[in-house]
């Protein structure tokens, strides 16, 4: 299982970097959002998915980040130390998020972050000193890395890539450390774990922390990305797109995102034919999905895997961190 | 011999319940200390007063001689204390080698070094022989959710003890564990107990397993303390018989 999980990585690896080769600027365009949001999804997924505490202001990160790079760069900041400050402003501000989850959970927690991301948004709109409101920004530039210029669709496009590949490999570094078998102590059982000498308090703050900075360098590239960036974008409805990634590909699975992501952001194209439809039949899929796999696409394919090998005794747990 | 706990006029009320109605108590070092009492004698809710998982409503706790009333759960555990719970409180998810190194990578080195340290935080010999210890090398590898009650049970009360803690706290370890299992994990606390010279303290109602274990047991009833003695002697006390028997 483990060899054939990394032939799938290494192959999965080959093609994002062999796509752009094959695809027209608007495919270029569709992937590197891809590999921006799974930046954020992955971040969800370590606060939602692995430490278990549920997060509706993933998109608010995004913008903050997003906001900052926008910011800073006509100020002069070089694009790196922007994105620097984007994913540090984000950590701060998410480990102050965090103090509510230290004294709420699940629902009341998901209430006290939906009604952070409404403020988010309101302080894109209304500050206009700071943000130009409802107009926007536009013209974030692309960066130049060691001379290199990342400026066009194709590069800009590794670039995203390189971050994310980065970025993951961070992640899983710290996935496969104490920290995240802590994490995972923290969704499954907290009172226990603080009986076990884990200091529940710091790793609930770093959960969420960590996830809210891996979104502020989501949208770090997202504004150098779409070029154009305003409020409505990083509304409640990404926060939802960006949980449902993280649910549809598999919650609490390091491979989840990176699923969740891809089917959010081919789907609604590959559904286009479908016209008005789109969206009742990503919902029904959804729905299905839900009902018949919680522990998402992933999920699906690692039991029927498990069939395949031995028909031993279904485990009946299923992998689904915010039910918990 | 010293007191590795002591338990002064404890009381825990809530609104207008009093569950633990000022109660004095020392173990001593390297003994198994039994409290039994009938449903709802405050039991459980003297162990999460010393524990820290509540706060208690008056009275001190120390271990060893230091005043640790209040003190988070977490910060007790890193000062050598030790508890299982009445319910099952294993990680499901983890395989059984995960739950115990979990149970023992919060007592060393900082935040920090976890993070930038091995995988196992140095831990996977001593979880390997924790394993072997309580038997349960066939299903170290396997998550601790598949694993059966009884098995869940060993696995709780190893957890315990993976830190290597001198006090240990034992809520109903052999609640609904059948005979078999009960007389291995009797045998195993007690192997344990020859072996590293911790302390216990037991919460039981299986008057068998009590009487087997400890060296010196309590009676709780209406949150107070009603007798003490060894085994043999609570077991012919005509208050205790009356306690459980009721009115």
């Amino acid at each position: 299982m483990m060899r054939l999980g990394g032939i799938a990585v290494a192959i999965a690896s080959a093609a994002a970097i062999a796509a752009p080769f094959f695809l027209k600027p608007y495919g270029i365009f569709l992937i590197s959002t891809w590999a921006v949001l799974t930046i954020a999804a992955i971040g969800l997924n370590l606060t939602l998915g692995y430490a278990g505490q549920i997060s509706l202001a993933q998109g608010a990160f995004v913008g903050i980040g997003a906001y900052t790079v926008a910011l800073l760069t006509p100020a002069g900041v070089p694009f790196f130390v922007a994105f620097m400050a984007a994913g540090l402003l984000s950590f701060a501000i998410g480990w102050v998020l965090g103090y509510p989850a230290l004294r709420v959970q699940h629902h009341y927690l998901a209430f006290v972050t939906l009604a952070f991301s409404t403020l988010v948004f309101l302080v894109l709109r209304n500050e206009e000193w700071l943000t130009n409101g409802i107009y926007g920004i536009a013209g974030t530039s692309r960066p130049t890395l060691l001379g290199w210029q990342t400026g066009a669709a194709r590069d800009f496009y590794f670039l995203c890539l390189g971050v994310l590949a980065l970025l993951s490999l961070a992640t899983w570094w710290m996935l496969r450390s104490p920290w995240g078998r802590a994490f995972v102590a923290l969704r499954e059982n907290p009172v226990r774990a603080l009986s076990l000498g884990l200091d529940t308090r710091r790793y609930t703050l770093m959960a969420f922390a960590i996830g809210s900075s891996l979104g502020g360098l989501s949208g770090a590239l997202y504004a150098p990305l779409v070029q154009f960036i305003e409020p409505s974008s990083f509304t409640l409805g990404l926060s939802f797109n960006l949980l449902l990634m993280v649910i549809v590909g598999g919650s609490g699975n390091f491979f989840g995102p990176f699923v969740g992501a891809l089917i959010a952001v081919l789907l609604p194209e590959w559904l286009r034919v479908t016209q008005g439809y789109y969206l009742i039949v990503y919902a029904a899929a959804v729905m299905v999905m839900m009902a018949f796999c919680p522990a998402g696409v992933l999920g699906l394919i690692e039991r029927a895997g498990g069939m395949l090998r031995a028909p031993r005794k279904a485990a009946g747990a299923f992998t689904d961190g915010a039910a918990t | 011999m010293t007191a590795v706990l002591e338990v002064t006029n404890l009381r825990k009320a809530f609104g207008g319940i009093v569950a633990v109605d000022g109660v004095s108590f020392e173990v001593r070092a390297g003994e198994i200390l039994g409290i039994i009492g009938p449903n709802g004698s405050g039991k459980s809710t003297l162990f999460n007063c010393v524990l820290g998982q509540l706060q208690p409503s008056a009275g001190e706790v120390r271990i060893d001689d230091k005043l640790t009333t209040g003190m988070r759960p977490c910060d007790l555990n890193r000062l050598g204390v030790s508890r299982t719970f009445q319910l099952l409180q294993v990680f499901p998810q983890l395989s059984v080698r995960d739950n115990l190194i979990l149970a023992g990578q919060e007592h060393q080195g900082s935040m920090a070094s976890r993070l930038f340290g091995r995988a196992d935080a140095g831990l996977g010999d001593a979880a390997g022989q924790m394993i072997e210890f309580f038997r349960l090398s066939h299903l170290a590898d396997e998550q601790a959710g598949s694993l059966s009650y009884g098995q869940q049970k060993l696995l709780d009360a190893a957890m315990a003890f993976m830190a290597g803690p001198r006090l240990v706290l034992l809520d109903e370890p052999a609640g609904g564990v059948n005979l078999t299992m009960l007389g291995h994990l009797r045998e195993r606390l007690r192997a344990y107990h020859a072996e590293r010279s911790a302390t216990f303290v037991v919460i039981e109602h299986q008057m068998e397993f009590v009487m087997a274990l400890c060296t010196r047991v309590l009676v709780l009833a209406e949150g107070r303390l009603i007798a003490e003695g060894t085994p043999q002697d609570i077991r012919r006390n005509p208050i205790v018989i009356e306690a459980y028997l009721g009115h």
